[in-house]
């Protein structure tokens, strides 16, 4: 008995717009191999397609055209449909973000305990308000939904680093810390 | 924050406090893999069912559905390949549990679902984790290495005919996807929209074959059933739903954090005055939020001198329910028209658009919200905003359109005071 | 399959239905109004609007009956206080975040929201907050959009994805903020705009005719198109002697194709108005000088004494009489008569590029209806491309699969769009698909097919396995460049694969709109091809009466062939190389101009109706012809009226008995000519095609990669030519620095 999943294979889409006027982005060959390893989990290839869009936005800073075309011929559909699912979900990014994309959880469970605070204060110490990017592009301030540490509350996520029982000084040393 | 164990044995939080808890050694030394043995050696996937069946567990995803019963319905003689898909999306605010069960505990995640995949004879399973964990994504995949590393995991498990694969996925920011149907769609590569149910996933889940989803609570309350055997199980329960339960405690207490509390543990008050070492800064207890933010807001004196009982029917009687167990405790500095406006902006954000009344009914519901806040209250709201929300519920797609409504239709019957302050123009 | 029923009460009225049939359907049809906007016949399911709502007995809550298929003994329940509360309030909901600007909305008047608003809107707008605002754009030439006016039921999605197979047009966002829209929010497709069609609202909009009138203003008048040969039923919107838009919307046409057009059909129909249009008859009077204008009598009198000369100086046949098979059956009808009985030539024909002579006189099953096709169990696909040249047929057969669950078995050269589809694609190599003809007819052949074509034998024997277990119909489907031979092979192939269980039927691809009229009418009976009447130009034949014109295809390397001819006659549209020799030029009136029927590839005879009044002083050809006639002594006595000439047809036309203009009114239930179906011995014609294929070389070169959307659809003919906007498509369809306008702008000069 074989434990890999049976290949379903479907053909994609046999031709791809014309008038996207970019080249598809290249990878180099640790990248290829670390996305031929999430391909090789699933029977349709298409189900790789969030830690793919994940892998192009580290790349490329975010899912840029080139980005785009690139998982449209590896995933053999087309940019429409990696259009339709990068701009569902929130963690994917169709704009370019800051190096650092602090995340201020802002529901319920921090909220009570501080969250506006924390926002407040990343705020006035990076000269940004949510949604706003630093001049050099080294911060984004975003508000999100419940990360799940609502018992450590109140907290943000930088980028994928989780940083909870925020207090202003917290706030300083994290955020100073940053190479 | 605190993960204690009250009331019971240890089970789903027996070596979460122990060193390297989370490495295959120390899960081996404590008891590890020996339920997965017992299967392989002597253990029938009928017989694995009937085990779960008998153990009364239920969903701890928030659904509460019996699991034993949900296996039950995988079509056995089905040519098509089967799946069990792990839900550890944990979006539900004020819900955290499953986070420090695979932070800490990963093995027991794999051996649960080991064991369920040869119940249901499922060759590839999936771990589905919210985007936002990518820590624990990185746990689980160095723990999934070590199983195959011990012949755990891959062809002919522990030299038996049983082979299986466990891969991790990754969500990436939506919690819809946590709704097992549009967690599927999200799995093949879609947008995270809900399906149409009947089919169900039993019949026609991933790639329309055969498929389970469950948390990963109920996963990893398996193992300890095959070892201890249901009617034990069950027994640490009430005898509709056996075992424990972790509840996520978080908001204005002393203590939160994760506690495992025997289902139907006697008193809710207690839990939170004393267990959780009672309200920050001895201030009074407002509200709770007993089952994760989709539940039915409760007022204090619904808890307080009222003996809750905490399990499913004994938060149904006391006029909400357990949901995903967590608990978001309020104290009386907390406005519950700030809070729900909070809660509705999450259901907005977290709305996926592909049905009328949830996406516009959220939509709507938080603008009318904004222009309270913002002094523009009308005297009618109230009974606006209650209408909408019975125009979403019931009649929405997938059951986030009633998660969005509760909440509001509860704090106006249950907090009118916080609501009415603001509808009255200038204070008239 | 044998049709169990089943018991349901609906609104306390017992009824036996099908089991199975979806509840939805079922309310409808026995009369119990239900609203809804996202389910559509023959698409996914998607249950989003919840406007559908019915109260089913033992069910919690309130279900929506698109999604409910009934069983026996179930109670519903379709209008009460508490669901007539349920669909306000959706129709409320969906009103929130809608403008509400109909007064300059193009679908006011023909919008699905705003009659569902007058049924179940409320009197008051409880609404009082700020909508979410999208700003207006273009999403290609043809498409214009506003997303604020969606609600999301995405038909046009799916018709996108399930019919067209393109899934160019998605939802992007999240929640409130779900927009259809693309990638860079332009549209690559092949444009047919079944989108806009489908589209409830006035999201999806007609770029052409943006603005130009309310719906309400035009005239509809239900025609056939006059583009490919599938003859789709179309509703042409006039005002003031203009037609000025092209739909299949339900509420105005039902024709085989339901709501479906393609880029040609519904957006092509501007060259009917174009100010390029021939206005008067023109004499040349002599070689090589100029076309001066002339009144009718003169010119017909002219032509008549021309030929008149011609015939007793050079005999009968030498006057070629050609004809085009885009015209109507009554103008190549009475063309025939012209030639045959009139003038007395031997040599006439039609400016078609392919002849189906050979497949219908050696017919061996009936012909496929479109609706044979969807529900087919196997369809067999030699060559051509239907998503390209016949795309209605091209829909049919991604449904068929893909609803279906029809297997499709894709013989052709290059891997077009359909591969998508196919169960099995024998890639043959180019101009070898005579050779699989040739061993799907008889295994035989075989080892010469894998030699000559490059295809494995096994896909050969899987092929013929395919047909030879199908429990159904089996669709063969070929493109008409095939050869006279192999035509006859084929239309015989029903002998070999015919079986109690199994019913074959055919289904020519031609060109044209009327290519299989014109056999009908018997144009092509001499077996002639305009290649060779050219070739005799200026030879044996002296004179030619041309209506319509030559291809520019005919034309190629015979460019001389017309100026050697003493005396050409060419009834036309517009000024083209072939009028450029003619010596007398008539205007014809367009087909939204005039009465008539086409005969499609189903053999499905369907009605063209009068849109507009002829423009200038064209005339129908026919009525040209006639007139000519009468002048040369012979009255066909048709009085001017086209369902005089079809009664003529009906009478001689034996596969037309019967058939008369009130039989052929109802578009929904067209009338198929009853085309003679014969056994006949092919031993000979194959032996023909088998030394045919034995000279083809042995390793062709095999043609990968699949040639881009509209490579056939965007070329540019002399009607599309008129439409500023097909030249952008054919073009590459490029991304204008700005859609907020329309993209027509870039063309310089073109104003609109
Ligand atoms: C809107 C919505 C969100 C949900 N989110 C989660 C979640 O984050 N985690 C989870 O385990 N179940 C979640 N569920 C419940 C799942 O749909 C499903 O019932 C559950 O995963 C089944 O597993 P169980 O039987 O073990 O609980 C959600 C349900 C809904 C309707
Ligand atoms: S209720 Fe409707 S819109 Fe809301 S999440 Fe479910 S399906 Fe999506
Ligand atoms: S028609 Fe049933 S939900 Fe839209």
């Amino acid at each position: 008995m074989s434990s890999q999943p049976t290949q379903i294979t479907r053909i994609g889409p046999l031709s791809q717009p014309v008038s996207l006027g970019v080249e598809p982005a290249t990878f180099s060959p640790d990248v290829e191999a670390e996305i031929d390893r999430h391909l090789a989990k699933y029977p349709v290839a298409r189900s790789a397609i969030l830690p793919m869009m994940f892998i192009v936005q580290r790349e490329r800073g975010y899912l840029d055209p080139p980005g785009v075309l690139y998982l449209a011929n590896r995933l053999k559909v087309r940019v429409t449909d990696i259009w339709e699912v990068a701009t569902f979900y929130s963690m994917i990014y169709t704009k370019p973000v800051g190096k650092y994309h602090i995340q201020v959880c802002k529901t319920l469970s921090c909220k009570i305990m501080g969250a506006g605070k924390v926002t407040e204060h990343c705020s006035k110490k990076l000269g940004i308000k949510v949604g706003e990017t630093t001049p050099d592009g080294r911060f984004t301030l975003s508000e999100v939904e419940c990360l799940g540490s609502c018992g450590t509350a109140p907290m943000f996520q930088i980028n994928f680093d989780y940083h909870e029982n925020l207090t202003p000084e917290k706030i300083d040393q994290v955020l100073d810390a940053l190479p | 924050m605190r993960i204690e164990v009250i009331g019971c044995e240890p089970l789903q939080l027996r070596r979460v406090h122990l060193e390297n808890s989370r490495s295959i050694d120390v899960y081996r030394a404590n008891g590890g893999y020996e339920a997965l043995k017992k299967v392989l050696d002597g253990m029938s996937p009928d017989d694995v069912i009937n085990e779960v069946k008998k153990s009364a567990l239920r969903g701890r995803g928030g659904a509460g559905f019996p699991t034993g019963m949900k296996w039950g319905f995988v079509p056995k003689d089905s040519p098509k390949p089967k799946y069990v898909v792990c839900n550890a999306d944990e979006s539900e605010p004020g819900t955290f549990k499953d986070r420090y069960l695979m932070e800490r505990d990963p093995h027991m995640l794999i051996e649960g679902m080991l064991i369920s995949a040869y119940a249901l004879n499922a060759k590839t399973n999936y771990i589905y984790t919210r985007g936002e964990y990518r820590y624990l994504i990185d746990i689980m995949d160095v723990a999934l290495d070590e199983a195959r590393a011990a012949g755990l995991l891959g062809n002919n498990i522990l030299g038996s005919n049983f082979s299986c694969e466990i891969y991790t996925h990754t969500g990436a920011g939506a919690y819809i996807c946590g709704e097992e149907t549009a967690l599927l769609s999200s799995l093949e590569g879609l947008r995270g929209h809900p399906r149409m149910k009947p089919p169900f996933p039993a019949v026609s889940g991933l790639y329309a074959c055969p498929t389970v989803v469950n948390n990963v609570e109920t996963l990893t309350a398996v193992p300890d059933i095959i070892k201890m055997g249901g009617e034990a199980y069950q027994k640490l329960g009430t005898e509709k739903s056996g075992g424990t339960k972790l509840w996520s405690v978080s908001g204005h207490v002393n203590q939160p954090g994760v506690y495992e509390l025997p289902m139907g543990y006697d008193d809710m008050e207690k839990f939170i005055m004393e267990d959780c070492g009672g309200i920050l800064g001895g201030k009074q207890l407002k509200a709770v939020i007993p089952g994760g933010s989709s539940v039915y807001i409760m007022r204090a004196d619904q808890v307080v001198g009222k003996d809750v009982r905490m399990d499913y029917e004994g938060l149904v009687a006391a006029g909400s329910s357990v949901g995903s167990g967590g608990f978001i405790v309020m104290d009386e500095t907390v406005d519950v028209f700030e809070s729900t406006k909070n809660l509705t902006e999450f259901y907005k954000h977290e709305s996926c658009g592909w049905c009328t009344p949830c996406r516009e009914g959220t939509d709507w519901l938080v603008k009318v919200f904004k222009r309270i806040d913002q002094g523009g209250g009308r005297p009618e709201d109230a009974q606006l905003m209650l209408d909408l929300c019975d125009n979403i519920e019931g009649k929405s797609f997938c059951p986030l359109g009633d998660a969005a409504s509760w909440p509001i239709q509860s704090a106006i019957k249950r907090f009118p005071e916080d609501f009415l302050r603001r509808l009255t123009r200038n204070g008239d | 399959m044998a049709t169990e029923l089943a018991k349901v009460t609906i609104n306390g009225k017992l009824f036996e239905v099908p089991k199975g049939a979806r509840l939805i359907d079922v309310c409808r049809e026995k009369g119990f109004d239900i609203p809804s906007f996202c389910y559509y016949a023959d698409l996914a399911l998607q249950a989003s609007c919840r406007m559908c709502l019915v109260r089913i007995e033992k069910m919690p809550k309130l279900q929506t009956s698109c999604t409910i298929t009934v069983t026996d003994g179930m109670v519903v329940t379709t209008q009460s206080e508490e669901i007539e509360k349920a669909q306000r309030g959706m129709n409320e909901f969906l009103l929130a975040n809608h403008p509400l600007d109909c007064p300059v909305c193009d679908r006011g008047g023909e919008c699905e929201l705003q009659e569902m608003t007058f049924d179940w809107g409320g009197l008051e707008e409880r609404f009082t907050e700020e909508k979410n605002y999208y700003a207006e754009r273009y999403l290609s030439p043809m498409v214009a959009n506003d997303p604020q006016r969606c609600i999301l039921c995405k038909r046009c999605t799916r018709v996108c994805d399930e019919w067209m197979g393109e899934e160019a047009i998605e939802a992007g966002g999240r929640g409130a903020h779900t927009v259809i829209g693309t990638y860079l929010g332009w549209l690559d497709c092949s444009q047919c705009g079944n989108c806009i069609e489908v589209c409830p609202t006035g999201t999806l909009l007609d770029g052409t005719y943006r603005h130009q009138t309310r719906p309400w203003e035009l005239a509809q008048t239900i025609s056939t198109c006059n583009f490919c040969s599938d003859g789709c039923q179309m509703s042409l919107g006039s005002r003031s002697g203009e037609v000025r838009r092209v739909v299949a919307r339900d509420r105005y046409v039902n024709g085989i194709n339901g709501e479906f057009l393609c880029v040609k059909g519904r957006f092509g129909h501007p060259f009917v108005n174009h100010e390029d249009r021939i206005r008067t008859p023109m004499i040349r009077y002599k070689k090589g000088g100029k076309l001066i204008p002339a009144t009718w009598d003169e010119a017909i009198r002219h032509v008549a004494t021309r030929l008149d000369e011609i015939a007793d100086k050079h005999g009968r046949d030498s006057i070629g009489v050609v004809g085009s098979p885009r015209l109507t059956n009554e103008s190549l009808y009475v063309l025939r008569r012209f030639a045959t009985e009139l003038v007395g030539t031997q040599n006439y024909t039609t400016t078609d590029l392919h002849s189906l002579q050979s497949f219908f006189e050696n017919l061996g099953a009936p012909l496929a209806t479109h609706r044979d096709i969807r529900y087919a169990k196997t369809i067999v696909l030699l060559g051509g491309d239907p998503s390209e040249l016949q795309p209605l047929t091209g829909k049919q057969i991604r449904q068929a699969v893909r609803n279906g669950g029809a297997q499709l078995v894709l013989v052709n050269s290059v891997p077009i769009r359909l591969r998508e589809q196919a169960a099995l694609f024998l890639h043959v190599n180019p101009g070898t698909d005579e050779a699989v003809i040739l061993a799907l007819a008889d295994s035989a052949n075989d080892a010469l097919a894998t030699e000559k074509a490059g295809v494995e034998a096994e896909l050969l024997a899987a092929a013929r396995q395919m047909i030879t277990t199908t429990e159904g119909d089996v669709v063969v489907m070929f493109d008409a460049s095939l050869s006279a031979e192999a035509q006859e092979v084929l239309a015989q192939l029903a002998t070999v694969f015919g079986a109690e269980n199994r019913r074959v039927l055919l289904h020519p691809l031609p060109l044209f709109n009327n290519s299989v009229g014109a056999h009908d009418m018997g144009m092509t009976d001499r077996h002639l091809s305009p290649y060779q009447l050219l070739d005799m130009a200026g030879d044996t034949i002296r004179a030619m009466y041309v209506a319509g014109s030559f291809l520019p295809e005919h034309l190629e390397g015979r460019a001389e062939a017309l100026g050697r001819l003493d005396f050409l006659v060419v009834q036309e549209l517009f000024e083209n190389d072939t009028t450029a020799a003619a010596d007398v030029v008539l205007p014809a009136a367009s087909y939204a101009e005039q009465d008539g029927t086409f005969t499609n590839n189903d053999g499905l005879v369907q009605r063209v109706r009068q849109s507009i009044p002829p423009l200038h002083q064209a005339k129908p050809d026919w009525m040209i012809v006639a007139q000519l006639a009468k002048e040369l002594g012979m009255d066909f006595g048709y009085e001017a009226s086209a369902s005089a000439v079809f009664r003529g047809i009906a009478e001689r036309v034996q596969a037309y008995t019967g058939m008369r203009y009130p039989v052929l009114k109802d578009e929904t239930n067209p009338i198929q000519a009853r085309h003679n179906v014969v056994q006949t011995d092919v031993s000979e014609a194959a032996a023909t095609v088998r030394t045919a294929v034995e000279a083809l070389p042995d390793e062709g070169e095999k043609i990968f990669g699949t040639p881009d959307v509209g490579q056939e659809l965007f070329r540019i003919g002399t009607l599309t030519d008129k439409v500023p906007q097909f030249h952008l498509l054919a073009n590459g369809n490029p991304r204008p620095e700005t859609t907020a306008i329309s993209p027509l702008y870039q063309i310089a000069g073109v104003s609109r």
